[in-house]
Formats: C-alpha cells, sequence, structure tokens
C-alpha cells in the first residue's frame, strides 16, 4: 500500500549506454502499473531498479516519500515474482513462503498463520510439503505468488510472471492476478510483452521503446489517442493500418490523398487539432486506421461517416468469429510478398505502407485477388507526422501555429492587431513581412486582458499527474486557436473574452526571409556550465567542516542541503569530478543590485541588455562568459547579484546529457 | 525402381552396422590394454605387501611366501602412526580452510560485480598456470618471517597448502554460474543478507561442487612431497614428517632392502582414506539437485 514516484531515472552502462533514459512517473496507491514493450525496451531494467536489484544511476525513486535510491531490496518492503519464478529448489512450498518471515525473525506461530493463509487464498495448501520440482507451472507460479503475498509488502513487482505458462493457464492466471490485486489492495507493477496482458490487466499502462518512454496513459487512452507511431502500432491486434499521405484544407473539409492514390475527405471540424501548417497538400504524414474501422463496403453506407476505398485481398484468415483480411489499396496485387502474421510484428515499420487489414464479418467470403470496396470509418482516423512519428492529434495540444503579418512594431494574428512590446518593436522595424509563421504555445495566451477578442467554443479540463489544467478550443476571427491554463475553468462555453500575448514565448518565421528575421522566444531555461566542489573550513567554534558549493566559472554559491543531498545520493562522490550543467526558469532567479560585499548565496553579474516585453521586463546578464536571462529592471552595465532558487533547479552531467536531479 | 532404393538403403545399414561393430571392438581392447597398464603397478604393489621374503627385488611376480608382518611391522616398529596421525591432521585442516576459501571467492566472483574483478580473475588464473613448488624459496623465507621459532612445523604445512588455494577458483565459479542468479535475487528481496544467502539459498544446492572441492583440497596435501621435502629438510626429528616424505626416506639406497615391502604396506594403508572417501562421496554426484528451480 504505497505510492512510487520516480523522477529522472536512467539506467548508464559503462558510462555510454543508456538502458532507460529519463523515466519519470508519479504512481498512486493501489494502482496497477503494466511496462510494455519489446523486448530490450528497459522495462525490466526499470521494474529491477525499483525492486533494488539494480543501481539507478542517476534519478530519483521514492517510495511514500522515502527517497529508497541506497535502500536494500530486502529494506524496501517490496515483492516480486520473477519470470522463472525462482523458488527455493531445496525447500518446500511452506519453507519457500516461510524464508522472507524467517529472515525477519518473525515468530513461528505467526509464519504459520500467515503461510496457510496465504496457501489458501492461492488453493496451495495441498502441496504445502512439496518440492517445487513436483509442482506443474501453474503451481509453481502461485507459490512465487505466495511467497510474495505473506510479507505483506507495498508493492508487488512482477516481472513476466506468465510467459512461461501455455495459452489456456495464463488467460486462468491473468484473471487470477487481476482479482488478487483487487483482494489485496496493494500497488502492482507488472512487466509484459504482450500488449493483451498490457490491456486486460493494467489500470494505466507505460509504453517503453529503445529506454524511452512512449506514453503513459490508460488502456482506452492508448488505444484511441496514441501518441506516435509506434504506440499506435503495438497496441491493438491486429495492428492499425498505416497509409503515407498528405492532407489538404479545402473549405469546410479535409481532403486526405493516400501516396497510394485514393482519396477521403473528412469534415475539418474532426481534424480542428491538427496545427494548419500539415494542411498544405505538401507536409508527409501517415494516416492510422484500426482493423475494426475498416469494413467491406455495405450498400447505404453513410459517406459522411464511411470512405469508400478499393483493396485487393491477398491473404484470408477465418477465425471461426471473424474474418481477417489482408490485402492492398488500389487494384492489383503488387509483387511484393503477401502481407501475413509475420508483417504484423513490424509495428511501425516503414514496409509495406498501402497494406490494408480488414476486420470482416465471419460470413464474408472473399478469396485471393478479389478487388473489394472497403469502408473507412472517418470519425476514428489517427495522423502522424512522418517524421517524427509523432501524433498530430494531440489529446492536448501543445502549441498553434497560424498565420500572421508582422509589421513596424505590430503583429497581425487572426485579423487582430498587436502592439509589439519595446524588446520586439526596434527589431520588427527590420523585420516587417506581410506573410508569416506564428508559433504560439497554448500557454502564452494570457486570458481575461488585452487587447484581443476571443469566443470559447470548448473549456476541457485536464488532470495529469496531480496538476489541474484547463484547455479551451478558442475563435480568434475565424481561426481556431488553443489555450491552456493552471486550474479550474474560469470561462464558460460562448463566453467572449479578451485576451493578450505573452510575446516572450512566440516564435515567428518569416518566409523567404533571412534566418535572423522573425522573432525567437526567450529561452524557458538558463543554462550556466559549471562543477559540485567541496572546501574544507573552519566554522563559528572553530571546527574543521565541508561546506558545498555550485561552482560556475569559478564563482562559488552555497549549495543547499537538500540539493546536496540529491546530488550525493545519485552519483556520490563522482559529483565532484562531473562536469555539470546547471538549469533553472528565469523565473527562479532573483536579481538585486549589488551592494557592498559578496553574498555567499548570490553569483555575481553584469547587465549587458535589457528586454521589455511589456508584462515583464527581462535582463540579460552575464557571468564571466555565460549568460542567463532573469527578470529584473534595470540599466546595462548595472552590476547585480543573482540568486537562484535552488528547488527549481535541474543538474545535468554535461558529458553523459543524464539529469542528476 | 523403389525396390532397388530400399535394397541398397538395407546394404547400407548393413555396412553401417558391421562398421560400427568393428570400431566398438577395436576401442574395447585398445581401452582393456590401457586399463591392464594402469592396474598392474597396483596389482603389484598390493600383492609385494604380502610378501614373506625380503629385500627389494623378488624374482618372481607373486610372492613364495603370504604373511601379514609387513603390516605388523608397520605400525609397531616404524614412525609411520605418527606420519600417518601428521599427514591427516595437515590434510583434514588444509581441506577445510582450502574448501571454504574456494567456495567463498568463487562465489564472490560469480555474483558480485566489484571494480577490479575481471582483473583479478585474470591474474589469479595465470598465477594459478605455474607450478606451485616455483615459490618454494620465496615460501621458506615468507615462512621464517611469519613462524620466526617454528618455521619447520605442521603448522607451515597448513598455511602453505591453503594460502594459495583460492587460486583454483574456476571450476567452482562455473557451477556457480550455473545457479540461476534470479534464486538470489528473490532471497535478496525476502530481506536476506548476502551471507545468508551463501549459507542457505546456496550452499545446499551446491553439493556436487563442494564434494568436489573437498576431494580435491584433500588430496593435494596428503599426497604432496615437494613442499614437505623442502620445509623439513634437516628437521632432526623424523617425528615430525608426513607420510610421503618418511616413506620416500625408506626408498633410499641404503634403507630399501630393509624397507620395501614395509613400504609397499604402507602406500596401501595412505591409499585408503582416499579410496574410501571417493567410494562415500561419489554418491553425491547427483545431477539435477537445481530441478525445479526454474521454469520446467
Amino acid at each position: 500500500m504505497a505510492s512510487l514516484s520516480l523522477k529522472h531515472i536512467y539506467k548508464v552502462y559503462d558510462d555510454t549506454t543508456k538502458a532507460v533514459n529519463d523515466f519519470n512517473m508519479e504512481i498512486a496507491d493501489k494502482e496497477f502499473i503494466v511496462f510494455v514493450g519489446p523486448s530490450g525496451c528497459g522495462k525490466s531494467t526499470t521494474l529491477r531498479m525499483i525492486a533494488g536489484l539494480e543501481d539507478i544511476s542517476a534519478g530519483e525513486l521514492r517510495i511514500d516519500d522515502v527517497i529508497v535510491n541506497d535502500v536494500e531490496p530486502g529494506d524496501r518492503n517490496i515483492a516480486m515474482v520473477f519470470q522463472n519464478y525462482a523458488l527455493y529448489p531445496h525447500m518446500t512450498v511452506y519453507e519457500n513462503m516461510a524464508f522472507a518471515l524467517k529472515t525477519a525473525k518473525v515468530p513461528k506461530d505467526i509464519i504459520h498463520q500467515k503461510v496457510t493463509e496465504a496457501a489458501r487464498i492461492l488453493g496451495i495448501t495441498d502441496y504445502l510439503e512439496r518440492k517445487p520440482k513436483a509442482l506443474s507451472g501453474g503451481q509453481r507460479q502461485r507459490v512465487a505468488l505466495g511467497r510474495a503475498i505473506v510479507r505483506n509488502p507495498k508493492v508487488f513487482l512482477l516481472d513476466e510472471p506468465l510467459s512461461n505458462l501455455d495459452a489456456k493457464l495464463r488467460a486462468a492466471m491473468r484473471a487470477e492476478i487481476i482479482g488478487l490485486h483487487e483482494r489485496l489492495g496493494t500497488t502492482f507493477i507488472y512487466v509484459t510483452h504482450d500488449q493483451v496482458e498490457a490491456m486486460t490487466m493494467g489500470s494505466r499502462i507505460v509504453v517503453m521503446r529503445g529506454g524511452f518512454v512512449q506514453q503513459i496513459d490508460t488502456p482506452k487512452n492508448l488505444y484511441n489517442h496514441p501518441a506516435n507511431l509506434f504506440v499506435a502500432g503495438f497496441i491493438g491486434t491486429p495492428r492499425m493500418n498505416f497509409w503515407d499521405a498528405t492532407l489538404k484544407k479545402e473549405g469546410e473539409t479535409v481532403r486526405i490523398r493516400l501516396d497510394s492514390g485514393s482519396e477521403l475527405v473528412v469534415d475539418g471540424n474532426t481534424l480542428n487539432r491538427v496545427q494548419s501548417r500539415y494542411m498544405d497538400g505538401r507536409h508527409p504524414v501517415t494516416l492510422g486506421v484500426r482493423p475494426d474501422d475498416v469494413l467491406p463496403w455495405r450498400e447505404g453506407m453513410n459517406t459522411t461517416e464511411w470512405a469508400k476505398l478499393p483493396a485487393t485481398v491477398t491473404v484470408v484468415e477465418a477465425l471461426g468469429g471473424e474474418t481477417l483480411i489482408y490485402g492492398h489499396l488500389g487494384v492489383a496485387i503488387p509483387d511484393d510478398p503477401p502481407v501475413g502474421a509475420g508483417a504484423e510484428e513490424e509495428a511501425g515499420k516503414a514496409a509495406g505502407r498501402d497494406t490494408v487489414i480488414i476486420k470482416a464479418p465471419a460470413e464474408f467470403e472473399a478469396h485471393r485477388g478479389d478487388v473489394l470496396d472497403i469502408a473507412v470509418s472517418l470519425r476514428k482516423l489517427h495522423l502522424f507526422d512522418r517524421e517524427t512519428e509523432n501524433s498530430i492529434i494531440p489529446v492536448v495540444p501543445i502549441e498553434n501555429v497560424c498565420a500572421c503579418t508582422l509589421g513596424n512594431g505590430f503583429l497581425i494574428f487572426a485579423s487582430q492587431r498587436f502592439s509589439l512590446p519595446p524588446a520586439l518593436g526596434k527589431a520588427a522595424k527590420e523585420k516587417a513581412a506581410p506573410s508569416a509563421a506564428l508559433t504560439l504555445p497554448t500557454g502564452a495566451l494570457l486570458l481575461g486582458t488585452g487587447s484581443g477578442r476571443a469566443k470559447v467554443e470548448e473549456a476541457e479540463i485536464i488532470r495529469s499527474e496531480g496538476v489541474t489544467k484547463t484547455l479551451y478550443r478558442l475563435t480568434v476571427g475565424g481561426e481556431t486557436v488553443f489555450a491552456a491554463e493552471s486550474g479550474e475553468p474560469r470561462f464558460r462555453v460562448g463566453d467572449a473574452l479578451p485576451f493578450d500575448l505573452d510575446f516572450s514565448r512566440i516564435t515567428v518565421e518569416t518566409a523567404g526571409g533571412p534566418p535572423s528575421s522573425g522573432i525567437t522566444p526567450l529561452p524557458v531555461e538558463n543554462r550556466l556550465n559549471g562543477r559540485f566542489t567541496k572546501e574544507k573550513e573552519t566554522d563559528g567554534k572553530g571546527r574543521k567542516v565541508y561546506r558545498f558549493y555550485l561552482e560556475v566559472e569559478d564563482l562559488p554559491v552555497a549549495a543547499d542541503e537538500e540539493l546536496r543531498e540529491k546530488l550525493f545520493s545519485c552519483k556520490g562522490t563522482a559529483i565532484f569530478r562531473t562536469p555539470l550543467s546547471y538549469r533553472f526558469p528565469p523565473h527562479a532567479v532573483t536579481v538585486s543590485p549589488r551592494s557592498g560585499n559578496a553574498d555567499a548565496r548570490c553569483l555575481p553579474g553584469r547587465v549587458t541588455e535589457t528586454l521589455d516585453y511589456g508584462r515583464t521586463i527581462y535582463a540579460r546578464i552575464t557571468v564571466g562568459n555565460q549568460s542567463v536571462i532573469a527578470p529584473y529592471d534595470g540599466r546595462a552595465g548595472e552590476t547585480v547579484n543573482i540568486a537562484i532558487d535552488q528547488s527549481k533547479l535541474t543538474v545535468v552531467d554535461a558529458e553523459a546529457d543524464i539529469i542528476i536531479v | 525402381m523403389s525396390m532397388q532404393n530400399h535394397d541398397s538403403s538395407s546394404k547400407r545399414l548393413l555396412g553401417m552396422r558391421a562398421k560400427r561393430a568393428v570400431g566398438n571392438t577395436a576401442g574395447q581392447i585398445l581401452l582393456s590394454a590401457l586399463a591392464l597398464l594402469w592396474i598392474v603397478p597396483l596389482f603389484y604393489l598390493l600383492i609385494q605387501s604380502f610378501r614373506g621374503e625380503t629385500g627389494a627385488w623378488s624374482p618372481t611376480f607373486f610372492p613364495q611366501t603370504w604373511t601379514l608382518d609387513n603390516y605388523k611391522r608397520l605400525f609397531t616398529e616404524t614412525e609411520f602412526p605418527r606420519w600417518y596421525v601428521n599427514t591427516l591432521l595437515v590434510a583434514a585442516v588444509s581441506c577445510a580452510i582450502t574448501t571454504l576459501f574456494v567456495l567463498a571467492v568463487s562465489y564472490a566472483f560469480s555474483r558480485i560485480r566489484f571494480p577490479a574483478r575481471k582483473p583479478l580473475m585474470n591474474v589469479m588464473l595465470i598465477l594459478g598456470m605455474f607450478p606451485g613448488f616455483m615459490s618454494m624459496s620465496a615460501v621458506y623465507f615468507l615462512l621464517k618471517i611469519l613462524l620466526p621459532n617454528n618455521y619447520q612445523s605442521l603448522a607451515s604445512l597448513i598455511i602453505v597448502y591453503s594460502a594459495g588455494a583460492a587460486l583454483s577458483y574456476y571450476i567452482a565459479k562455473g557451477f556457480f554460474d550455473t545457479v540461476p542468479k534470479s534464486l538470489d535475487e528473490a532471497a535478496r528481496m525476502d530481506g536476506a543478507s548476502r551471507a545468508r544467502i551463501f549459507r542457505v539459498i546456496i550452499l545446499p544446492l551446491s553439493k556436487p561442487i563442494i564434494i568436489y572441492t573437498v576431494l580435491i583440497s584433500f588430496i593435494s596435501p596428503w599426497c604432496d612431497y615437494i613442499f614437505v621435502s623442502y620445509i623439513m629438510s634437516g628437521v632432526p626429528d623424523t617425528g615430525m614428517y608426513t607420510v610421503s616424505l618418511g616413506m620416500f626416506r625408506w626408498l633410499e639406497r641404503e634403507m630399501i632392502q630393509q624397507y620395501f615391502t614395509t613400504f609397499c604396506a604402507a602406500a596401501v594403508v595412505v591409499a585408503l582414506p582416499i579410496t574410501l572417501l571417493f567410494m562415500w562421496l561419489q554418491k553425491y554426484y547427483v545431477q539435477g539437485v537445481t530441478g525445479g528451480a526454474v521454469k520446467g
């Protein structure tokens, strides 16, 4: 019964190979989390780091708010069920289950009571005196679970526990483990490479690939809103159909032109979250459609919901309850080898981008070479950027891209005019451009004040990782724009509201202009390269003590105790030898005019430039040969003290590019 | 067509069978000859220990008169019983220490990853390739420093035999490598310390390798001559000798005529404990102790 928190967890072998990259997750009490991914994706390594069987190279693991990076596995109060069960072969089932309690010197009668209780739950009471080798696979699996249960652990870790069982037993044990989770009310973390197991068991699923987390979400969301091509191809059987395509907006509709020659016409509203830059008829995208959403065409199907495409059958798999039809878009079979179950495994591969898998009713008859009309549901389309492979229909949009005009001291966007702040006004004189592309992060719309006018079309509350946000869909002069705010909704659907732009966060790219033209946003984080050092000093009472410093350009800043502990717990004394990059947002910096002696908690700097963004005035401040941006209203040339809020500091190993804290 | 095929294939089959029979017979003859070569000297030693005639050389293969006098003499007139006890003591203590060292070192190399692990393993492997007696003179001086007043003693022998024991970690490490690591991990999750895992989980599963290590580490001090002769050279008190050193004296030119048959009797008595040890422990070389531990 525990919550877990994983922050920037890395596993690095030989200082170069990263098996797990920047794993972040908050796991609430009683959740059933499944890590899923192809072999070698880092899921087992992550689990073993939680167990304590592998060292955590960098990052912070908390169980019930206690950092456990350096706690022995036996002291973490975690139980683990291994893929090969790992029963002690020379002990009876009873002794196997009692081992942990015996090690903890629990009185014999309590051990007996707990073991018999666990055996009763799992139905292995009759085998208690047997040795593991006299048991069947399923019984061994139960003993392994029993060994975990008797300890009454905070967290259950299960490492592919069902992969050694046959299909029938696996389904039965799957149900049993789900039942066990409900009965025990404990946090479960379950590793599998089987997406069916993941979908049926997990309350949330972590999809991993090559050491990177691809998506963390509920089974339903993973299925309906895959974040990228890999997740889309990995989750769901048969695999999602992928067709290369381009999008073109034509009035109220969007024309999806497939590279294989066919076309689908979609109501523009269903794709309103797709950024307009994808709608130019050129940008390469990949269309994804699940086989469940592709049917053989029937007369009388509604053409606003279904698109009719021709396809040629290559393979027919009659499964009894339904029939899977594999084929190619178009009216001829290409010379490629036919698509089959093998090709299906190659999730996300570029091969066979015009192949189609159709889930047809069982009574549907088709043969190799038949040309069918297929119906593609237009309501459940998935679209991915072909280069980044990320979904371009985000659940939560992070930025808007739209056309704008950059003029002398002003910017026109969606036929509304905004004055540029002094920091940009001067620059924009030379940069005036009649047509430019504006990238507007959803957080850069400041709602409630300003000269802009917008209408709320939709307000959606988004809760993730304990943070509540509101996402508004607005119309601004005919354009759809998304804006996000933290907290509950302040405006209702239909409200007209004023808004302003946060010019420090927008990007304007002018078409065909020189690279320096346009507007670049202020960096969201400052980076200072430096080291972490210690000095032997004498304290007030004359004792020798070690003091610890963040050192930038040989200028020391006293380190907070908490930061020091975190750095030590992750890197040990190697922290003193590692070149570091200190990263922090501009708002984590407090700048004050410098007077008198240097403060041990501040870096000295010099203001080189002030940047007036209207609402906030920023200053560019140099520290040695490096510079930081911070909110400060001062004069150029002024010397200042820079104090950094160390709780908002990110420390990165500059050599290996690993976030340490 | 098909008949022909059948015929030729049955012919080929016959040919294969004949070939196999010839090969087997030839092999058996060769092996029997080799076995005889091995057995004859041992058998000769055994029957000579019951020979009534004295002297080193006898004109017949089988003794003219049979007697137990050689054994009687061995235990009553010579210092052999003392040597025997000495050797037993040295071998038993060295065996205990060596077994412990070898198992502990092998387990550590098999399970724990520490910075110097690979280099250490290589260095130990290479060192183990040199014959131990190459270091004799160094060992002599080291012992002189370690036990200044008592370096020509049984204690010295025990130190010499057990100090380098860990060098022969390789076979035991190979065995531990086959014991699934997940057992250790499961026990660690169960809260057991490394020592407890080794004692309660790993050792009970390692009977074959424990037996093997015990046998090897008992036999080498039991049979060693080189180190004993070097360390004990010039010791006036022959009661400090081990069997190999004492018995070798009997084969010297001036003794052999008088002691040869006694020597044969002593050799039989020396071979006895090892033979018994082998016969007793052999049945523990049971395979499949780990059966049922993992996936079945």
